[in-house]
């Protein structure tokens, strides 16, 4: 986000924090409203900071022109938002890609978690009347497919639980209130984080998935751009749940109990490495509301089974809604969350 | 001794003062959901029945009985290594890795005192897990009293063998969650946790071989499912190459404590 703001460089109005909030137009507007409410130690910050202000703050602070239409506001805010996702998703991609040990937990580990479910799953599966009761399990290969599909999916989901671990080092670091200082969009910020991660994390395994089905040769698609509706079944959903977890992180200062406890409880209740049959009633209704169980019923409905569009809309049209939900939960969040932290000084705690 | 059992106090004051649920409350979901899935798809899947092979190659029919017990041991190896193999990094992600290593205290007695103090939690947190078997059915039971304190000592070994070694991996990696996380998932599969070994290619039945878990995994085997009794050859396996990896260890920890200072500068 700094090379962005001293990207844009420019001039501010000066005149304090009110200056700062009432003169930004289009995207600083948007952060000027969260600063509006803040009244603590940041909003005082700001105040002091406006006559010297450099980098990031400078760009925003000066770009504001009176009089703009709206549609150079909306035009702004989405640049703004698209520089902000740029630059976090950069970072996040410097951040995850540092090391080439990250092939580990994009590759190694949902192949190894594979492995064990195939072999636990296995004696289960080579029983009598095995046929009426699942028969998708009578042969090795589809049954092998069923929980690939199930942890490319959960792989996908899982990276934005890594990734908000790794937003949670900002709190370590004691980045993360340099980073509300910022005048980034914040649900731009937590989006971001989601998709650089989610992008790099998940494309190695999808690639091996796709080589798995082809060797295994259980793949039936309705039409070829039921792939795209695939991705798009895992992307958006994934990204909106990231965003949400994310957004969560403000609130807590022990990431890692997020991290464990959306991690088993996830592939449990989603249908990861059971059919969702095979769960009682209380856990089924608690595991629909995962947006990743709408997600597997697409993946394997469409890649599996051979349903079209019109056979999964009803869960198409649910994780569209349910994505929207996250997002506007996250945004939620992310404002009394903030309005929290400049209360208790939280974020520098860890 | 005096350094393990000071070291043995450390944890317990700093962990009564701030204990980590977020390691129990993980590692016990891991326990309940493995054996949550093995009682869910025994039922709805296998329609309350296993395969004859899978009688054949674990030596028992009772599968439930077989994850529970490898769901157990599999929390007990994991929960050790975080304690124990963790206890080095985390010196140097506070800081006082360099007080430690100019401190008169020799690693081995300090590590053990970390591994004193690991199985003594971890002996309550198997304990919850094994309630929840009991909940689900499950009825553990060892061949004998010796036996089963023989089979814990040679898993505690194993767990301690591997944990030194991991010490050394991880100050010199500077990094924990990649090299723990890939132990485990490996582990998972080539020691025969929640399914017989012999499910596996040979070649990843002999790289299993590699690992002291595995050797210590037949020995609970023997004496908790099936009731085989106490593999003696086995558990002369697991302390053998348990002890290899203690002296590996201990030996390259000068080494990877230089790397790991070196680093820092």
């Amino acid at each position: 986000m700094e090379e962005s703001g001293v990207e844009e460089g420019g001039v501010h109005d000066g005149g304090g924090e009110g200056a700062v909030i009432g003169g930004g137009k289009g995207a600083g507007e948007a952060v000027a409203r969260d600063r509006k409410g803040a009244g603590g130690a940041v909003a005082r910050g700001w105040k002091g900071g406006t006559e010297d202000m450099v980098g990031p703050m400078a760009g925003y602070a000066g770009r504001g022109v009176k009089g703009d239409a709206a549609g150079r506001t909306v035009r702004d805010a989405v640049r703004h938002a698209a520089k902000v996702f740029r630059a976090e998703a950069l970072k996040q991609h410097r951040q995850i890609f540092g090391s080439k040990l990250v092939v580990f937990s994009m590759l190694v580990w949902p192949l190894l978690t594979l492995i064990q479910t195939y072999y636990t799953l296995h004696p289960l599966a080579a029983t009598p009347g095995i046929a009426t009761r699942w028969p998708l399990a009578a042969d090795p290969e589809p049954l092998l497919a069923f929980l690939a599909t199930g942890t490319l999916g959960f792989t996908f989901f899982f990276s934005l639980v890594q990734s908000a671990w790794h937003f949670s080092m900002e709190r370590q670091n004691g980045t993360l209130e340099l980073l509300f200082l910022a005048p980034a969009s914040r649900l731009a910020v937590v989006v971001a984080n989601g998709f650089g991660a989610l992008v790099q994390n998940a494309w190695l395994f999808a690639c091996f998935s796709a080589a798995m089905f082809t060797m295994l040769d259980v793949v039936n698609v309705a039409h070829p751009g039921m792939y795209a509706v695939v991705f798009l079944a895992m992307l958006v959903p994934a990204v909106a749940w990231g965003a949400f977890l994310n957004s969560l992180l403000i609130f807590s200062r022990d990431a890692a109990f997020l991290y464990t406890l959306l991690d088993d409880p996830m592939w449990f209740a989603s249908g990861v490495r059971l059919p969702t049959f095979a769960l009682p009633g209380w856990l089924r209704a608690a595991g629909s509301v995962l947006p990743l169980t709408g997600s597997l019923v697409v993946v394997r409905g469409a890649l599996l089974d051979g349903q079209g569009i019109a056979d999964l809309a009803l869960p198409l049209v649910w994780l569209a809604g349910l994505s929207a939900l996250l997002l506007v939960a996250a945004a939620g969040m992310l404002k009394v969350g903030e309005a929290r932290a400049q209360r208790t000084g939280q974020l520098r705690l860890f | 001794m005096t350094v393990a059992w000071a070291t043995l106090r450390r944890s317990w004051l700093v962990t009564r003062r701030a204990y980590p649920w977020s390691y129990f409350v993980g590692t016990l979901l891991v326990g309940a959901f493995t054996m949550g899935l093995a009682y869910l798809g025994l039922r709805a899947i296998g329609g309350d029945q296993v395969s004859a092979e899978f009688a054949g190659k674990a030596g028992t029919a009772d599968y439930l009985g077989y994850v529970a017990v490898g769901a157990a041991a599999y929390m007990f190896v994991v929960h050790g290594i975080l304690w124990t193999g963790k206890a080095m990094i985390q010196e140097q992600r506070e800081g006082t890795l360099g007080a430690l290593v100019v401190a008169p205290a020799r690693r081995l007695p300090y590590l053990l005192g970390f591994a004193m103090f690991a199985f003594t939690a971890v002996a309550v947190e198997v304990a919850v897990l094994l309630g929840f078997a009991m909940l689900l059915g499950v009825r553990p039971a060892a061949t004998g009293v010796l036996d089963a304190v023989l089979a814990l000592a040679g898993l505690t070994l194993a767990v301690f063998g591997m944990s030194v070694v991991l010490s050394d991996v991880m100050i010199v990696a500077g990094e924990a969650h990649i090299t723990q996380n890939t132990v485990f998932s490996a582990i998972a599969i080539l020691s025969g946790f929640t399914f017989p070994r012999d499910y596996l290619p040979e070649a990843f039945r002999w790289l299993g071989e590699l690992v002291p878990v595995t050797p210590a995994m037949d020995v609970i085997r023997g004496v908790f499912t099936g009731g085989a009794g106490l593999p003696l050859d086995r558990l002369g396996v697991t302390v053998l190459v348990s002890l290899a990896y203690t002296a590996a260890g201990l030996l390259a920890m000068p080494w990877a404590e230089r790397r790991a200072m070196e680093r820092s500068y």
